[in-house]
């Protein structure tokens, strides 16, 4: 029996679905439904809380308050 | 964020009435939504960057004067619309663009009513962004805070000067005209 090398058309169309980058179509009603799907899959840079806690360390010590000055004498 | 939980330098300002796990906390809860709206708002990672921390270091400094009149996340959003006014505008100053919506919705009415259908790649965030950016300045914000499901109309109201009728009636314009614009950014 001679196997069959050619593929069809439906087959080569199955395979072209397979090789394809994997995406999906979704859909939204609103247009802030898909303003949250975006929100949902925004990352928040990790740089920010860095350059939070090197801002925060180099602040300058609070001044003390007058009942605090009051208590030290 | 652990970084400030744990470092000693953080702990010595918890005499402000600050401590630092709430800090965190806080910073845990809401950078995404506060960065998110920078983001898309401006239209510019690097001023979102620079907005996000902005807006939590003044809360670091300023969390002594949070009164719990409003949500913290009312208050610290309008502290990030007020930190990215003040880019827009020094940002305007040296670049006058004009992006109105008016026109665009008002011709395609029967495309801005049909579903939003986007592919879910890279180029999705860019398409959305495109879409913002061709909208008046006042529809996107809108929009990007009623995207927000923990803000109420009154609060979307409060945190733009209008009443809470007006902006339902923007919105209505605001959400065609983006519709139309992300279809057109396809």
């Amino acid at each position: 029996m001679k196997r069959q090398t050619k593929l069809t058309a439906q087959e080569q169309e199955q395979l072209a679905a397979l090789n394809a980058p994997q995406t999906s179509t979704r859909e939204f009603a609103t247009a802030e439904e898909l303003l949250r799907h975006d929100a949902g899959r925004t990352e928040v840079p990790p740089v920010i809380a860095e350059r939070l806690l090197k801002s925060i360390q180099n602040l300058p010590h609070p001044a003390p308050t007058w009942w605090q000055r009051w208590l030290k004498r | 964020m652990e970084l400030l939980v744990r470092d000693t330098g953080v702990e010595k300002r918890s005499q402000l009435g600050l401590e630092p796990a709430e800090f965190a906390e806080l910073y845990q809860t809401h950078s995404r939504p506060v960065y998110y709206l920078a983001l898309r708002y401006l239209g510019d990672p690097q001023k979102a960057e620079d907005v996000t921390h902005d807006v939590f270091l003044k809360v670091y400094r300023k969390l002594n004067e949070f009164r719990g009149e409003s949500s913290w996340r009312t208050w610290l959003y309008r502290i990030t619309l007020n930190h990215c006014h003040n880019v827009r505008q020094s940002w305007h100053s040296r670049n006058l663009i004009t992006n109105a919506d008016e026109a665009v919705w008002e011709n395609a009415a029967a495309r801005a009513d049909s579903p939003l259908r986007a592919l879910e790649t890279k180029e999705l965030g860019q398409r959305i962004q495109k879409a913002l950016d061709g909208l008046a300045e006042e529809h996107r914000l809108l929009l990007l805070l009623v995207a927000d499901e923990e803000l109420s109309y009154a609060e979307i109201a409060t945190l733009t000067e209008q009443s809470a009728d007006a902006v339902r009636g923007k919105l209505h314009r605001a959400r065609k005209a983006f519709a139309v614009l992300f279809q057109q950014s396809a």
